[in-house]
Order: C-alpha cells, then sequence, then structure tokens
C-alpha cells in the first residue's frame, strides 16, 4: 500500500464512467474494462469493488476527559470504532492499545472522549500520515445510551473521507431463526448488538425484507395457518399486517427502491408467478407467465429491472427481465442450478447462488450474467444480500456446524461470522443507513 | 446411465413407501395426529401452525400430520410431475375419497432441505398442485380439496441424506 492508494480511492469516488473504469483497469481490478452491462442501461459505476488493497489505518485509544466514567466508556467507545473500521473492507486497522502498527501508515485516527454526567461528547479526528496533516475532526455530542450510535457515526465519517461514500456501522440486519419446528423474525445492529425479537408468532417467519428508508421488513409467515402468506411489520418492533394472503402462496416479497411498489410470487392464478402490488398490496399485476416456476424477484437499483429465478430452462437459473415483465433474459449459465438473485446497490452486480452436491456457493456477476466470481464456498451458502454500499454481502451458511451469519467483504479477506446471540440464523436482510430514502422514480 | 439412476429413484420410492406401510401403525402411536390446520381466517389472528409438544430439544419432530388414511405422493428432486409410484398411491387415495364422499381434504406440498425457502415454496404449491389435479381428474371434486405448500418447513424426516430427502420430497394428504 502506498500512501498515493487515498487519492485514486476518493478521486473515483467522484469521477465520471470512464475514469473509474481506466482506474479499475490500472488497479487489475476484473472488472474495470466491462463495468457496463451498460445495454441494461441500469447501471451506475461501482466504486467499491473492494478488489483494490485495503488503506493500513491506526486507531489510537480515546483521551478521556470530565467525569470518572469517561474512562471505562471510553475503553468500550475504542474497541466500537476499531471493529467498525475494520470491518468496513476498507482499512486495515492496528489498535494502538493491542498491535504493532505496520512502517508504513496511512492515517490515525483517534481523538477524545469526554463525559459530563448523562452528556457524551466525541471529537473524533482523522490525521493522514503522508500529507503530514489533520484531514477530518468533528464533534459528536450525545447520551450515554446513544455512545454506540456516536462511535458509529464517527466511524462512518471516517470511511467518507477515504471512499467518498459514508459507511454502513448504522446499518442493522434482520433474519429468521428456528425456535424448535418453527421460525422467528430477529433484529440486531450490524456488529450484533441490540438484538430484538420481532415476531412472536410460534409460527413461519421467513425472508424479511427491508424497506428503503428501512422502517418496515416484508416478510413471509404462515402464522394464520393457511399457508404462506406476506405480512409487513415495524422494523423496530410492532403488530405484523397482512399484505398479501390471496389463494395459494403467498412468498418472496420485496419492496421496490421507491417503495411504492412490492414484487412478490404468489400462486392465485395457479401457477408460482411474479407479480407486482402495490405498498399496500393491492392491484396484483402478474408480470411472469410461464408453467414454471418464477419467484425470488430481486428490483434493479433502478426499480426498472427485476432479477428472478425460474426454472422454465430444465433447472432453476437466474433470469432478467423488464418491470413490466418484458425482454426476458437468462442471466447465469451455471452447472448447478442457480437462485437467490440479489442485485447490488449501484447496480453494476448481481449475487445469486449456485447449487454444489452439499449446498450452494455464493456467486457474484456483472449485470449482464459476465464476469462470474466465487464468493464463498464451502458446506452451503445461501441468502446472499448486499449492504447499503455494496462493499459486503451477508449470508447464511453452516460452515463450522449450524447455519449462522457470515459476511464477506468480496476480496480475498475470509468471511467473518456475525454474532447472533448464539441463535442459529437464516435468511438475513441488510438494512438501508439511516435516513436513507426511496431512490427512484418508479 | 440416466435409466438407471431414474430405476434407482424409483426403487427408492417404492422401498419408502412399503418402509412407511409397515411403519404406520407404530408411528401413529408414537406421534398423535397434530390438529388439521385451522380453516381459513381473517389476518391477524393468533396463529395455529401446529405446536410442537416436544419442545426445542428434540432433533426429531413428529411430521406434521399423521395420517394413515390416505397415500403420500413421493417426488424426483426439484420435480413436480407425478411418478408411477405417486399415481398409484393417489390412485389408492381416489377410491378413498369416492367411498367417503363427504371427506375433505387438504394436500400439502413439500419439498427437502436443498434449494432455497423460497424456491421451495413454490416448488412444494406445483407438487401439491399435480396432486390435486390427478385426484380431480380421477374424478374428485376440486372443492373437496384445498392446497398448502409448506416448501422445506415442516420435513416427514428430519435427516440429511438421500434417505431423508425421498421421504420429505411430497404431497401431503390430510383428512380436515
Amino acid at each position: 500500500m502506498t500512501p498515493n492508494v487515498t487519492t485514486p480511492r476518493s478521486r473515483r469516488a467522484r469521477t465520471a464512467c470512464h475514469a473509474a473504469a481506466c482506474l479499475a483497469l490500472l488497479l487489475g481490478m476484473p472488472g474495470g474494462a466491462r463495468i457496463a452491462g451498460a445495454q441494461t442501461g441500469d447501471v451506475r459505476i461501482d466504486i467499491s469493488s473492494g478488489a483494490g488493497k485495503r488503506i493500513p489505518l491506526l486507531v489510537e485509544s480515546l483521551q478521556t476527559g470530565g467525569d470518572a466514567t469517561a474512562r471505562p466508556t471510553s475503553v468500550i467507545a475504542d474497541t466500537v470504532l476499531a471493529n467498525d473500521l475494520a470491518c468496513a473492507g476498507v482499512f486495515d486497522v492496528s489498535r494502538a492499545w493491542t498491535d504493532t502498527p505496520p512502517a508504513e501508515l496511512q492515517a490515525v485516527v483517534g481523538g477524545k472522549w469526554t463525559v459530563n454526567g448523562n452528556q457524551v461528547r466525541l471529537e473524533g479526528e482523522v490525521h493522514d500520515l503522508p500529507a503530514r496533516r489533520s484531514i477530518f475532526s468533528h464533534e459528536y455530542k450525545g447520551t450515554l445510551r446513544d455512545q454506540r450510535r456516536l462511535v458509529h457515526q464517527f466511524a462512518d465519517d471516517v470511511v467518507l473521507q477515504f471512499t467518498g461514500e459514508p459507511g454502513i456501522s448504522q446499518t442493522r440486519i434482520a433474519f429468521s431463526a428456528p425456535e424448535g419446528r418453527n421460525k422467528e423474525l430477529y433484529v440486531m445492529d450490524w456488529d450484533g448488538q441490540n438484538l430484538q425479537a420481532l415476531t412472536r408468532d410460534r409460527s413461519i417467519a421467513l425472508s424479511p425484507a427491508f424497506s428503503p428508508e428501512g422502517s418496515l421488513l416484508l416478510f413471509t409467515s404462515y402464522r394464520a395457518g393457511t399457508g404462506p402468506q406476506i405480512y409487513v411489520i415495524p422494523s423496530a418492533g410492532g403488530k405484523p399486517f397482512l399484505i398479501s394472503g390471496r389463494t395459494g402462496i403467498n412468498t418472496s416479497a420485496s419492496y421496490s427502491p421507491s417503495g411504492r411498489e412490492i414484487a412478490c410470487t404468489l400462486s392465485l392464478e395457479g401457477n408460482p408467478e411474479i407479480y407486482v402490488l402495490d405498498a399496500r398490496g393491492g392491484s396484483p399485476q402478474r408480470i411472469t407467465s410461464s408453467r414454471a416456476i418464477d419467484t425470488s424477484p430481486a428490483w434493479s437499483p433502478t426499480g426498472r429491472e427485476i432479477a428472478f429465478t425460474s426454472d422454465r430452462g430444465g433447472g432453476f437459473q437466474v433470469y432478467v427481465m423488464d418491470r413490466e415483465g418484458g425482454n426476458v433474459r437468462r442471466l447465469t449459465y451455471e452447472v448447478g442450478n442457480t437462485d437467490s438473485p440479489a442485485w447490488s446497490p449501484k447496480g453494476d452486480r448481481i449475487a445469486f447462488v449456485s447449487r454444489t452436491g452439499a449446498g450452494f456457493d455464493i456467486n457474484v456477476c456483472r449485470a449482464d450474467g459476465s464476469g462470474v466470481r466465487r464468493v464463498a464456498s464451502g458446506d452451503s451458502n445461501e441468502n446472499p444480500k448486499w449492504s447499503p454500499d455494496g462493499r459486503h454481502l451477508v449470508f447464511a451458511s453452516n460452515r463450522g456446524g449450524s447455519f449462522g451469519l457470515w459476511v464477506s467483504d468480496l476480496d480475498d479477506h475470509p468471511p467473518r461470522k456475525l454474532d447472533t446471540g448464539g441463535r442459529v440464523a437464516l435468511s438475513p436482510a441488510w438494512s438501508p443507513r439511516p435516513g436513507a430514502s426511496g431512490t427512484s422514480s418508479n | 446411465m440416466k435409466n438407471l439412476m431414474l430405476r434407482r429413484v424409483l426403487l427408492s420410492g417404492v422401498l419408502v413407501l412399503s418402509v412407511l406401510a409397515v411403519g404406520c401403525a407404530k408411528k401413529s402411536v408414537k406421534a398423535p395426529p397434530t390438529p388439521p390446520p385451522a380453516p381459513p381466517q381473517e389476518h391477524a389472528t393468533p396463529p395455529t401452525p401446529p405446536k410442537s409438544d416436544t419442545g426445542t430439544e428434540t432433533p426429531t419432530p413428529p411430521p406434521t400430520n399423521v395420517s394413515t388414511d390416505f397415500q403420500p405422493a413421493f417426488f424426483d428432486l426439484d420435480s413436480y410431475s407425478l411418478r408411477e409410484d405417486a399415481r398409484t398411491a393417489l390412485d389408492a387415495d381416489a377410491k378413498l375419497l369416492r367411498d367417503k364422499t363427504d371427506a375433505k381434504l387438504t394436500i400439502e406440498g413439500h419439498c427437502d432441505e436443498r434449494g432455497t425457502d423460497e424456491y421451495n415454496q413454490a416448488l412444494g404449491e406445483k407438487r401439491a398442485q399435480a396432486a390435486k389435479e390427478y385426484l380431480v381428474n380421477a374424478g374428485i371434486d376440486g372443492g373437496r380439496i384445498q392446497v398448502v405448500s409448506y416448501g422445506k418447513e415442516r420435513p416427514f424426516d428430519t435427516g440429511h441424506d438421500e434417505s431423508a430427502w425421498a421421504k420429505n420430497r411430497r404431497a401431503h394428504l390430510v383428512s380436515r
């Protein structure tokens, strides 16, 4: 890692398409030349494909001031900050309190942590070593109850400094956890904190999917006892409401990027087909029609296209179609069957699973199906979902025994396991950042 | 090669069937039938799927419903076409239904644990519908038959090998 890497990174965040593509090529990123998939007309350039190197960064212990509680709480803040930055997929983090930093450090992150009564002030600071100057400083204020959030905000700002895009340490992850024969939904901070039960139905709850601003979760439930139905529940907890309980299956629901529509699988006309509903679950429009199974719809970030799974060609594979159902083309040509498409937030890539003897691998390809790259293999790896910055995939895997949630940074670093409070965990969903809103016009 | 495999699958299906037939009486003693699914109701009502009475520690929960009346139809991996043995089973079921003209039933579609939740829910639906269509073609009034897909959520056998999977790929007929 050389000091000047910072410059291209932040510049890449801002430059036009061809410049980014050129840089990607220069950096040896395999996707560089063809970032396109351009004929789909639904692509933004990915500035964060994570194939590059990481920035060596030193996290120092925060200095303390104010009450005596500052010292013990600052230790937590140090740990949270270092963990946020280490998991950002951008930095090689050294912790000043345990690690020996490498010779060629790029930057030092630290600051001061002051507690007065219930009030906390974090003065965050980033020092660039080659430039020999402070490149960022900001004050974060809150109460002791918010202390983790203050640190997360600082960490996200540090990521913003170096990549042009804020980090994702204030996001949450929802998942489905088996309990006996049933499955209930849980939600937690992305770092495993604040685990919270969402459903207590003693039924089967599956396939959670956040609304574009994060306040709601769509999911599939058998709670009415009449087969799978689609419900919505506040992601902070609350009462579920029925979205679609039509005859047959009601599954696999997700909001369009604008939040105004829901794609899902219904079999109300006999065969499992993909439908688009309005946000309340009304006015169903059927957008597939084959005698085969069509399911697992995944919106492109502009809302103009939908990837889905179908067995119309024999084994099940991933296809892409326009929002209205036209222009269907097959995306994957794996030997094993493929399923669970997930469109990256910037539109340039699609993650999917491919079946192996023992389970599934996770792959990522460009939006036109080219450049397939395996991201996770061994045992079974299922239900990939993108982080809102497109740098990470969360997925369920039974590597190491029972199913848990794992995160890949899409580079050569091994996936890391998320703390789910010791629970078996399946079917993850990654929330948007706080303050996110619907992005497009559909 | 393909033929050989097909034959093996068919053979194992037949074996499974005969094992099930032999095992039926004993099974119903061990695992009393759980209540049938609740009738269709309005939304947001209390949950009704059968509750496990064995707690969370038991790795082998009883199947959703143990019915000694109807024979299940078994399927090949990823398939919702009725095999010869499945047709034979459904012929017997149709006969039963013709004799008991007031009997109503739910056909549960089930899958093995491979595949995603979403795909298996669709696959279970197709299997249950294939069984229903066969019964309707055999003269049974479709109004007597309700279809529910359980995907891979209610395995008959919680094992992780082909013998377990073969039992789990089924359309399961339950009186209601």
